[in-house]
């Protein structure tokens, strides 16, 4: 058992090198508002499952989940407020079967998982679909009116 | 089924430069090894392969397999990044008590099956003998052919 439980975004009690962790933010912070535009890319890792990529365009909001062999029929997502929740389980039917087999390789895990992320915009919550394909999860939620860029056209006099 | 599942950071393989055509970076799926009735079963996850871009390879006794995951969609700005989209590549080298002829994939949620069955034990055969007594003139010696 391991004496710290990893937590790199929530409490630091107790954590041996929270100082020098502040530290880091600090400079990430101060790297992105150097870097501009690319301030709202997030490289943290969070080290909870799955691990999700978010993307935008001008209408949507992208996540994908890579979950390779996850039970289509125990995926949950659901989305309140500015939070989306993903729920589900990985399987490996065949591997339930008995522990007793002889196994020459085992890497891949099976079990639940359950995250909620913060989204960075609004999103019409009526409007959000799910798709699970090759094993990548990917919602797919329409920008609130209020989130979207609005176009403003120039008037020449 | 209780235990929750933790994060595994995908394993990148290096390549030979010329095998990776591609900017994207390629990782070693991760598989499961077991032993069957038949023979072993081999389960590997490879997220975002369609069965198209999938390639099972056998030659001098090694099994390759590679996949690739399709493009990302154009336009999309890119928010937050935990996880990295890449190809898939490993090798495997076969024992040759498997039959290679009889092997057989299936591709499903991003996860890959394959069945490698052993090669069936010998029948047992019996041999017959012919005994040259009925063909043979007598006298003649067996052994000598000519």
């Amino acid at each position: 058992m391991s004496i710290f439980k990893f937590s790199p975004r929530g409490a630091r009690f107790g954590v041996p090198f929270w100082e020098l962790e502040k530290m880091r933010d600090h400079m990430d912070s101060i790297y992105n508002a150097l870097a501009g535009s690319v301030s709202q890319i997030r490289k943290n890792y969070t080290g909870v499952f799955p691990l999700v990529n978010l993307s935008e365009d001008d209408e949507n909001l992208y996540l994908t989940a890579e979950l390779p062999g996850a039970v289509k029929d125990k995926l949950e997502v659901s989305v309140k407020g500015d939070t989306l929740s993903l729920k589900g389980e990985v399987r490996q039917a065949e591997t339930e079967a008995g522990e007793e087999q002889t196994y020459h390789r085992r890497e891949r895990e099976s079990g639940s998982f359950r995250r909620n992320i913060d989204l960075p915009v609004k999103v019409n919550i009526d409007g959000v679909s799910a798709g699970f394909k090759n094993g990548v999860l990917t919602v797919t939620m329409p920008k609130a009116a209020e989130a979207k860029a609005h176009h403003i056209e120039i008037k020449t006099e | 089924m209780s235990n929750d599942l933790n994060v595994r950071e995908k394993q990148e393989v290096k390549v030979g430069a010329a095998e990776n055509t591609s900017d994207k970076p390629i990782f070693s799926p991760m598989v499961d090894i077991w032993e069957t009735d038949k023979g072993l079963m081999l389960v590997a996850d490879m997220p975002g392969v369609s069965p198209e871009d999938l390639s099972l390879d056998l030659s001098d006794n090694t099994l390759t397999i590679s996949g690739r995951v399709a493009p990302a969609p154009e336009g999309r700005k890119a928010l937050l990044k935990e996880y990295e989209e890449g190809n898939y590549y490993r090798q495997f080298s076969l024992a040759e008590t498997i039959d290679q002829s009889q092997i057989t994939a299936a591709l499903k949620d991003g996860v890959l099956k394959l069945e490698l069955p052993r090669v069936a034990p010998a029948q047992p055969r019996k041999i017959e003998i012919k005994t040259e007594d009925d063909s043979a003139p007598a006298g003649s010696c067996p052994h000598d052919n000519g």
